[in-house]
């Protein structure tokens, strides 16, 4: 089996599609103002919007999203409209792959992460 | 201490096909492979997570709040228009050097009882 790699440049429109697919309204994600409020740049993507992508790498890695069985990460870092971020699965034994995600700074924007499959 | 060890009401709910074609295409995953693994977000952790957040005795500031890490663990993927039951409970309630630690686990069933997903979460409250 081999690896796979995916690059994504984040925008604003689907971070919008991912809170209204996924029912997660919490502000930060939508409204800048909001965001900047609570200390934030401002709307920042969702964790659970990097970790699907991730997951998607790791299924395509994996042969069939049907076939993961686990997946773990760390939310190291925060990813805002227009970054690109570059996710990646890779063989780490029988079963096993190791994930990273990295933006185009060169800086993990979710870490210690990794998959299982069957 | 504080919530630890405190258990949630059961939520069902119904993979809903039309939501997990638009969470597929949100994601960048095949709609036709059929529920990409981490709608668990929705069906698992998302009809959970709100009992927590809405508990008057968790006490939880969720403007001050941090997902911090998250973990899926699979027995099956669940198939559209499938009905499933989620309940979630606080495993540990930690305060340390003015931050709270809570990590709350979900198991999702199928109708028959039979273990679908677990969901542990780590959340992160700053004072």
């Amino acid at each position: 089996m081999k690896g796979a790699q995916r690059e994504v440049t984040f925008s604003t429109d689907q971070i919008d599609a991912y809170a209204e697919a996924s029912g997660d309204h919490n502000p930060i994600h939508r409204d800048g103002d909001f965001a900047r409020s609570v200390g934030l740049p401002g709307v920042i993507a969702h964790g659970m919007l990097q970790m699907g992508i991730l997951a998607a790498v790791a299924a395509e890695a994996a042969g069939g999203a049907g076939r993961l069985r686990r997946i773990y990460c760390r939310f190291a870092g925060m990813v805002e409209p227009r970054d690109t971020v570059t996710f990646a699965a890779e063989e780490a034994g029988p079963g096993k792959l190791t994930l990273t995600a990295v933006n185009q700074r060169g800086e993990p924007v979710m870490t210690k992460a990794s998959a299982e499959y069957l | 201490m504080g919530v630890e060890g405190k258990t949630y009401p059961a939520v069902t709910s119904v993979i809903d096909r039309e939501r997990v074609a638009a969470f597929a295409r949100a994601i960048g995953a095949d709609p036709s492979e059929g529920v990409p693994p981490t709608f668990a977000a929705v069906y698992s952790l998302g009809a959970t997570a709100p009992l927590l957040f809405g508990d008057p005795e968790a006490a939880v500031d969720f403007a001050k709040l941090l997902h911090a890490d998250q973990e899926f663990e699979w027995d099956r993927h669940p198939k559209p228009g499938e009905t499933v039951t989620s309940q979630g409970r606080v495993i540990s309630d930690i305060s340390r050097r003015g931050m709270r630690f809570l990590t709350f686990e979900t198991h999702t069933t199928g109708e028959d009882g039979s273990s679908v997903c677990r969901s542990r979460a780590l959340f992160v409250i700053r004072s």
